[in-house]
């Protein structure tokens, strides 16, 4: 597993927010708490250029969970401004995140999160009926890519973790979004389908994929080319491997 | 890939959708078998308060109030006004006419003569209809009479027929108290002053003042008084709905537009009301002992069926609810899973309703057969003396699509609860193990 030093030397250039496919400037997020307000994620900045690899790392409570929420439009800032390929999805109703959704992001999720009673090629074609249409031709070629595509109408309970996993990489890329979310995306696996795994996902950033991967491995960070660290809320952002360097509040 | 999920879902949480299905069958059935019940009420309870007697009587304009003492009328029959019996007929041609079930004219008369074994008669006659066919010319005739009204009346031998009467002879019903008194039976003949054999073919028990009174068809009786074609009072069993305060109304004081309301209402009141238009020089009231008595009845029954009903479906509304809820609940990693795909919560929520309404739709058109075959057997339970309307099942084909929206209401109002709250729960918050 190696790191793409370049990449990380032109960090500063590559994080512009002219040029980001994920911008957060001052992104705050409330809760109403019984003891009045609790702030999740506390004036967050940073911006993830098209065709990186972030990892986020923090411990439990410290946001993730929050800024993969807004990453993934699946809640929106109480103040600030997140920019999603160019969009303020502050500015966006509920439908149009919906829809945003579905087209800008592929979720991959460390429980895999498949549906039981759909084979493998079912679960890629729902994420298509989410979006607009099913295409079992498409979604075969899907599977095939991660390497499934002998096992399409398996049952996940008929899949090992690896493989299951890989069918939730296949259904995140099904409808060809810019962004992969992926959150501990190897934490429920073994040795060897972990290296399967995250191959299949260093493949994919080589194919030009941007990818923000939530993970408390830092075997899995390394090979991120970038790690954004949260704590209580803040974010700080520092090249793999190297002291945190930049607060940036 | 909307079927499919929605046939998986029926078969993968098939014990959590049989119990919602279960409590909106109970619901509807019970619900059905109350509405069922509840449209042939009104008929079943007039059958049975119609023992009791009419409902309206009618009786000359001309004419003050009968006077009676002890059910027995003292005014003296001469110089008394009359109504026509030739112009009973129409009142099968009044708006309401098919709500008359039963129509009674009577013309008392003064009876003397000797009985075969010498004693004299000296007692007060009725004549009265027993089977007579009542037709305005249009229209299957009603068959109708004394015995209609009065079905508790217990006769031993037979109603006397009107065809058999003529100047020389007729046949008459003796109430059982004189038959007693005077030592008539059956096939006895009474010699009446006015040369007219009268004929026993029926003694007649009553509990009241007929008792003591011969009955015999109202054609003799006009012959014996001499008034063809009188009638002093008809008594008139009628379907009513219950009466109200509008109901009390004047109509004559009502703007045409509520005039016409009150008209079309089959009140007590508007038939009485059109009988008098329908019979000029007629008065015609209700009587409001017995109107008064199934108004009251079948308010308080309906009222009872309506809070079964309601409870019924609120009970059910709950169960569907917790049934739901425990269904959703199960499947909230689902809906996480699909809200990060891009479902919106509209298009979850609608998956979820599509179910909630086909087991609607199931439970919902079981419940209406169920619920049918029980209000034949209840009917059959409760009102087991009328035989025409208490065997078997009873289909309202009417009620099917009520029933059928009433179970998807209580089936949707029950679940949006657990819907709700499944779309308010954060996707992240579900799909992650660790937050």
């Amino acid at each position: 597993m190696t790191k793409d030093t370049p990449l990380v030397e032109n960090l500063i250039e590559q994080t512009r927010p002219d040029c980001a496919v994920i911008s957060l400037n001052g992104v705050t997020r409330e809760y109403e708490g019984h003891a009045g307000k609790v702030c999740a994620l506390d004036h967050a900045s940073f911006s993830i250029v098209a065709g990186e690899w972030v990892a986020i790392t923090g411990p439990s409570g410290s946001g993730k969970s929050t800024l993969v929420n807004l990453i993934g439009c699946l809640d929106r800032p109480t103040h600030g401004q997140l920019h999603i390929d160019g969009i303020d999805v502050a500015t966006m109703s509920a439908t149009e995140l919906d829809r945003f959704r579905a087209d800008k992001i592929g979720f991959i999720f460390q429980q895999f999160h498949l549906i039981p009673y759909l084979s493998a090629i079912e679960n890629v074609m729902l994420a298509q009926y989410f979006h607009s249409m099913t295409d079992e031709k498409e979604a075969r070629a899907s599977l095939e890519r991660v390497g499934l595509g002998q096992r399409a109408d398996h049952l996940p309970s008929e899949l090992s973790g690896g493989e299951q996993q890989r069918v939730c990489v296949a259904r995140a890329l099904i409808n060809n979004p810019p962004i992969l979310l992926a959150d501990e995306p190897t934490g429920n696996l073994d040795a060897t389908n972990q290296k399967i795994v995250a191959g299949l996902l260093q493949d994919l950033n080589r194919q030009g994929h941007t990818i923000v991967m939530v993970t408390h491995d830092p075997e899995m960070a390394s090979l991120a080319q970038r790690r954004i660290a949260l704590s209580h809320g803040k974010v700080f952002c520092h090249p793999v491997g190297s002291p945190v360097v930049t607060l940036r509040r | 890939m909307f079927f499919r999920l929605l046939m998986e879902s029926f078969r993968r949480q098939r014990r959590r959708k049989t119990l919602a299905g279960l409590a909106i069958l109970l619901g509807t059935t019970a619900v059905t078998a109350m509405l069922a019940l509840a449209t042939t009420i009104g008929d079943r309870i007039h059958s049975e308060l119609a023992v009791y007697g009419a409902n309206i009587v009618v009786y000359p304009a001309a004419d003050q109030l009968d006077v009676k003492v002890g059910g027995v009328d003292v005014k003296p029959v001469t110089g008394a006004a009359y109504l026509k019996e030739s112009g009973l007929k129409k009142l099968r041609g009044i708006f309401w006419a098919n709500n008359i079930t039963g129509v009674s004219p009577e013309l008392p008369v003064h009876i003397a003569g000797t009985t075969p074994s010498g004693k004299a008669v000296d007692a007060t006659g009725t004549g009265m209809w027993f089977k007579h066919s009542l037709s305005d010319g249009g229209g299957s005739p009603l068959v109708t009479g004394a015995p209609t009204l009065h079905p508790l009346w217990k006769l031993n031998g037979a109603w006397p027929d009107e065809a058999l009467s003529g100047p020389a002879s007729t046949e008459i019903a003796v109430g059982n108290a004189l038959a007693s008194q005077l030592g008539l039976r059956l096939g006895d003949t009474i010699s009446s002053s006015g040369k007219v054999a009268l004929r026993v073919v029926g003694i007649v028990t009553t509990g009241d003042a007929i008792d003591e009174q011969i009955l015999l068809p109202l054609n003799a009786a006009q012959m014996l008084a001499g008034a063809p074609d009188a009638v002093r009072r008809v008594e008139i069993s009628a379907r009513t709905k219950p009466e109200d305060a509008f109901a009390r109304k004047d109509p004559d004081s009502l703007s045409p537009k509520l005039r016409e309301v009150w008209y079309c209402r089959p009140y007590a009141n508007s038939i009485a009301y059109q009988i008098r238009e329908a019979i000029p020089g007629a008065r015609a009231e209700q009587i409001r002992r017995v109107e008064q008595s199934e108004g009251n009845v079948l308010k308080r029954i309906s009222g009872l069926m309506w809070l079964i009903s309601a409870a019924a479906m609120l009970a059910a509304g709950f169960a569907v609810s917790a049934a739901m809820a425990t269904a959703i609940l199960e499947r909230q990693a689902e809906i996480g899973l699909m809200r990060s795909l891009g479902a919106s919560k509209g298009t979850i929520a609608f998956l979820f309703y599509v179910e909630t309404g086909l087991l609607a739709l199931f439970a919902g058109g079981f419940g209406y057969l169920i619920g049918s075959g029980l209000a034949g057997w209840l009917g059959a339970r409760i009102f087991g003396s009328d035989a025409s309307v208490s065997s078997g099942t009873i289909f309202n084909p009417v009620l099917l699509p009520v029933i059928i929206a009433l179970a998807l209401v209580v089936a949707i109002a029950g679940s949006t609860p657990a819907i709700r709250r499944a779309l308010t729960m954060e996707p992240s918050a579900i799909l992650r193990a660790d937050v």
